[in-house]
Parts: C-alpha cells; sequence; structure tokens
C-alpha cells in the first residue's frame, strides 16, 4: 500500500516515523487515530503498547504542524550557453577613424552620433585629407556653439519647451487610424499618461513585429495573430442554460471555429480545467455540455457566467489584434497589451515588438528601456500633434523620472513630492504640513536647490549665481588664462 | 580659459562693483566714459581683471 502521504500527516504532527507506519500498516490513518473512541483506542494499544500510544495521542493534541516538507529538487546547473551580447555600437567604419585620430590631433572632441553622421554623408564622397579637416573644424564649431554652458537652467527651459507646445494641444482628441479603427489616446490626455507615470495607459496598444520567414505570409500572420487574442467561449460558441435539465450547453459555431483554428476538443479540454468547471464538461457530439452538479439554479446561472468568459486561446490582457499592412510586411496591432507573454510567443520578433506600456517595459525590459520608451513616446505624441519639441528636452525629462531605478511620476507623487529637501517641498504644495513634520522630526535642508536659496535670500545655484569667483592678483594683460 | 556666459556676467559685474566704489582702473578710458559696468566690460575684453573663477566639480 503506497501510503507515504497517510504517514507523512503522522510524522508532520511530530510523531515518530516508525510509529506512523506501523498504525498505517494496521490501517489506521491519521483523522481515524484522532477521531477514535475508547474501544480503537485499546486496539491501538494493542498495537503501539501504552507509552508510545500515549506519545502519539499528545503529538496529535498539539495545534501546530511541521511545514509541508517539499521534495527539494537538486538546483540544476544553468546552461550558459555563450551568445553575442548584442550591442548597438557598429564597429567603427574607416573614415570614422580617420576622422577620430584627426580630431585627435588637433585636441578636439566630437561625440561617435555626430561622427558617424558624418560619415555616412561623407563616405562615398573622395576628398583632400585638407578638405576634411576643414569639414571636421566647422563642425566642431558648430557643435560647440550648440554646447550648453554649465550652469545652465535645463530644467527651466526644458519645462517651457514642453509646456508652451502644450497649450496648443487639443484638449481631448480622439482618433480612430485606418482600416482598423483603433482607439488610441493622443494629445494631451496621452502627454499627461506618460508623465504621470501611470500604471495602464487608458488604451494599450502593442505592435507586434514579426519574424522574417513569416512577417510576409498573410495565413500565418493570421494565425500568429489568433494566437494572440483572446479567445472566450462566447466568441465561439452560443451559450443556452438548460433548466430543465440543469446544465449549460454550448453550441459551438463552425465557421467562427474553424477561422480560430479551434477543435470541439480542445474547447472541451479548455472547459473542464477552467476555474469553477473543473470536470463539469462533457462532449456530446459537435457541442460541449456543462452539468450542473448541484441542484441549485444559483450556481447553474453562475456555472452559465463562468462558461461564457472561459480563455479558450490567446493571451491574458489581449482584447483584440489587427493585422496591418506597414512598408509591405504585415504588423499586428492589438488592443491590450502583455508584453512578457507576447515576447514569449513564436515568431516574434523580439527586438521590434513594443507596447505603449511604459509601466510593462520597465518590468519585462527594465528602466533603460522604460527611459527610451518614455521618450519615444512623449516625443510620437508631440509630433502627431504637429508640435516639433527638441528630444533633448524630452530626454531630460525622462532621465528625471527614471534617474533612481523606476519609473516616478512628475508631480506630487513623484519627483516634486519626494525631493529631499524640505523647503523645496515646502514651496511645492501644503506648506504648513511639510514645514511642521520637518520641525518635529528635526530636518535639515542643505539649501542646494534653487527654490531653498531664493527662500533664504541668497543667490541661486544655477547661472550666474553658480560661479565662484576668486581673486587672481598675479594675473596681468595679456597672460594666458 | 574661456568663460561661459554667467561666469562673464559675474565676473564684469563683480568688478563694475569695485570700480563704482572707487578701485584703481586697469585700462586707459576717455574721460567722458564714467559708466562703472562699461568701464568693467572694456578690462574684461583687455583681460585685465584680476579675478578668475573656480571651477568645481
Amino acid at each position: 500500500m503506497a501510503s507515504k502521504s497517510t504517514v507523512e500527516v503522522f510524522t508532520r504532527k511530530g510523531v515518530d516515523e516508525k510509529v506512523a507506519k506501523l498504525l498505517v500498516e494496521n490501517g489506521y490513518t491519521y483523522t481515524k487515530v484522532a477521531r477514535a473512541n475508547e474501544k480503537t483506542l485499546r486496539k491501538i494499544e494493542k498495537i503501539l503498547g501504552e507509552r508510545k500510544l500515549k506519545r502519539v495521542l499528545n503529538a496529535i493534541k498539539t495545534k501546530e504542524r511541521a511545514p509541508k516538507k517539499k521534495a527539494q529538487k537538486p538546483l540544476k546547473k544553468p546552461k550558459i550557453t555563450k551568445k553575442e551580447i548584442p550591442t548597438k555600437i557598429e564597429p567603427l567604419r574607416p573614415i570614422e577613424t580617420k576622422m577620430m585620430t584627426m580630431l585627435e590631433k588637433s585636441g578636439r572632441t566630437l561625440p561617435r552620433a555626430v561622427l558617424r553622421d558624418l560619415a555616412t554623408r561623407l563616405e562615398r564622397v573622395k576628398m583632400p585629407d585638407k578638405l576634411l579637416r576643414q569639414v571636421l573644424d566647422l563642425a566642431c564649431e558648430r557643435f560647440e556653439g550648440h554646447v550648453i554652458d554649465p550652469n545652465e537652467s535645463v530644467g527651466i527651459i526644458a519645462a517651457q519647451s514642453i509646456g508652451e507646445p502644450g497649450t496648443q494641444m487639443t484638449m481631448r482628441t480622439f482618433h480612430y487610424a485606418g482600416v482598423a479603427e483603433m482607439n488610441v489616446t493622443l494629445g494631451l490626455p496621452r502627454l499627461i499618461e506618460i508623465v504621470d507615470a501611470r500604471r495602464v495607459p487608458s488604451t494599450p496598444i502593442m505592435e507586434i513585429h514579426l519574424e522574417e520567414d513569416v512577417r510576409n505570409d498573410l495565413d500565418k500572420v493570421r494565425e500568429i495573430a489568433s494566437d494572440i487574442e483572446r479567445t472566450t467561449v462566447i466568441d465561439i460558441a452560443d451559450v443556452e442554460t438548460d433548466i430543465s435539465n440543469m446544465e449549460v450547453m454550448v453550441r459551438l459555431d463552425k465557421r467562427k471555429m474553424e477561422r480560430k483554428g479551434l477543435s470541439p476538443i480542445e474547447v472541451h479540454k479548455k472547459l473542464s480545467k477552467a476555474k469553477g468547471l473543473k470536470g463539469l464538461a462533457d462532449l456530446r457530439d459537435e457541442n460541449v455540455v456543462v452539468r450542473c452538479d448541484e441542484p441549485s439554479y444559483k450556481k447553474l446561472l453562475r456555472l452559465s457566467e463562468d462558461t461564457k468568459s472561459t480563455p479558450i486561446k490567446g493571451i491574458e490582457g489581449i482584447h483584440r489584434a489587427v493585422i496591418r499592412k506597414v512598408g509591405g510586411s504585415y504588423i499586428i496591432y492589438t488592443e491590450g497589451s502583455n508584453l512578457e507573454k507576447v515576447l514569449e510567443q513564436k515568431h516574434v520578433d523580439k527586438s521590434r515588438t513594443t507596447t505603449n506600456s511604459i509601466m510593462e517595459i520597465h518590468e519585462v525590459l527594465g528602466i533603460e528601456a522604460a527611459r527610451n520608451s518614455i521618450i519615444n513616446e512623449a516625443s510620437k505624441t508631440l509630433e502627431e500633434q504637429g508640435l516639433t519639441v527638441d528630444i533633448r528636452h524630452i530626454m531630460l525629462v525622462s532621465d528625471l523620472m527614471t534617474n533612481d531605478g523606476d519609473v516616478k511620476a512628475i508631480g506630487r507623487h513623484g519627483i516634486s513630492g519626494r525631493k529631499s529637501s524640505v523647503l523645496a517641498r515646502a514651496a511645492f504644495e501644503i506648506t504648513s504640513a511639510h514645514l511642521l513634520r520637518a520641525g518635529m522630526t528635526g530636518e535639515t535642508d542643505s539649501l542646494e536647490g534653487v527654490v531653498e536659496n531664493i527662500i533664504v535670500g541668497q543667490p541661486v545655484t544655477v547661472g550666474t549665481g553658480a560661479v565662484n569667483l576668486v581673486w587672481s592678483p598675479a594675473k596681468k594683460g595679456g597672460q594666458e588664462k | 580659459m574661456r568663460y561661459t556666459r554667467f561666469e562673464r556676467a559675474r565676473i564684469v559685474g563683480a568688478r563694475a562693483l569695485q570700480i563704482s566704489m572707487g578701485a584703481p582702473i586697469l585700462v586707459d578710458v576717455p574721460d567722458d566714459l564714467i559708466d562703472p559696468i562699461e568701464i568693467s566690460i572694456m578690462e574684461y575684453n583687455e583681460d585685465v581683471i584680476p579675478m578668475t573663477v573656480k571651477r568645481e566639480g
């Protein structure tokens, strides 16, 4: 008799294993012993002896149970396959190295991105070195002209540069794009959503790109889309409640089933495993029937509701998948978003598939991806409204939101509300409460920010105020500084 | 060393204050030029102001 679990019930209560085995072999389970009357107890006593019986009974009386021992699997050694880490930086082109050495000689620097841009323009142009040097000189000059001065109050400029076009945005824009007619939040509401770092956007949307070998095959793309789109029973069948027979009839729609690539057997399998319907589903002819196991109309009604909403196929959270042809190949757009699960799907191009839910990107891909996604989403929304905001302003906002490893909102619950300086927080909102609290807890303020210094009447730490002068009398006119 | 526009403003301003309070002028100035700020700017252009900035970080 395989009674390992029966023995375990005893041992978990602190009964000696040998004794427990003996009991089980004689046909006593834990409940039998625990609820034993005088007669059975005497029988057990015969088997075990008085002392052991007492110990067993004591053990059973104690309420505590040892935690269930789980058979510990030896940890698998993780298999590490050597894979090339994808880098965004392409190797230097010959012309780039040439330019680099040239710049080094003249003691100047240009960022890699600028060099790359220059290189792509100049790659096929034959030019003497002297001319190239001139080009570089000019590029350097232009570049230095655009570099922002240290101590410039970039935050204020960024706030103004985003705020002003914001006033021109339409308050409420609903946009039905293309044939798919998907509802997308755009304009000011979307921008607010991004900046507030909402957990779920009001219209989550995914853009699923596919791998090269399938992206032009419409049938295959349809198949993938139907694997992604959430299909519930009600989408493929009529659900009827049969009161006289106390059962829920699921009349499967053949056409719809075919389109989704489902068979009645699969539906039956899913239904019989579904929550609240375990083992109640039966396959009858081409249809599925869910029997009600209790003579209760309430239960029957609940079964019917549960049946209707049972997911058969697809990924949780994705309500609709739409296929659109963009630039020669098919892309799946979805209403609803679940990046983690979608990336696990076959044939999904993991490097290009995106979602507009920034939090999801943060959870699945990390903070750097979230930062990029904030930048992309914000500049996309602004661009769609025909407003051009320099990307650096948005980058600053995005950096500020993500710099401590999670995505913080701008505003009361985010950056402004969590500043370390009391005076800065007090200047932002609910002044007295902040000051009172700070007074009670004895906070210190190191007067590093702008607001704090304005409050105490000192020069602020940006711009001219941040410059420290030193007396240098040795300097004479014309001397190199 | 090249100054940023903030540093320039600060140096010129500090020097103008000194001049306004009677500090000896370090450049030759036409007689009708009496504005300390103008004088300070001239000094700055001549690079004779005995001040420099301390840059941190």
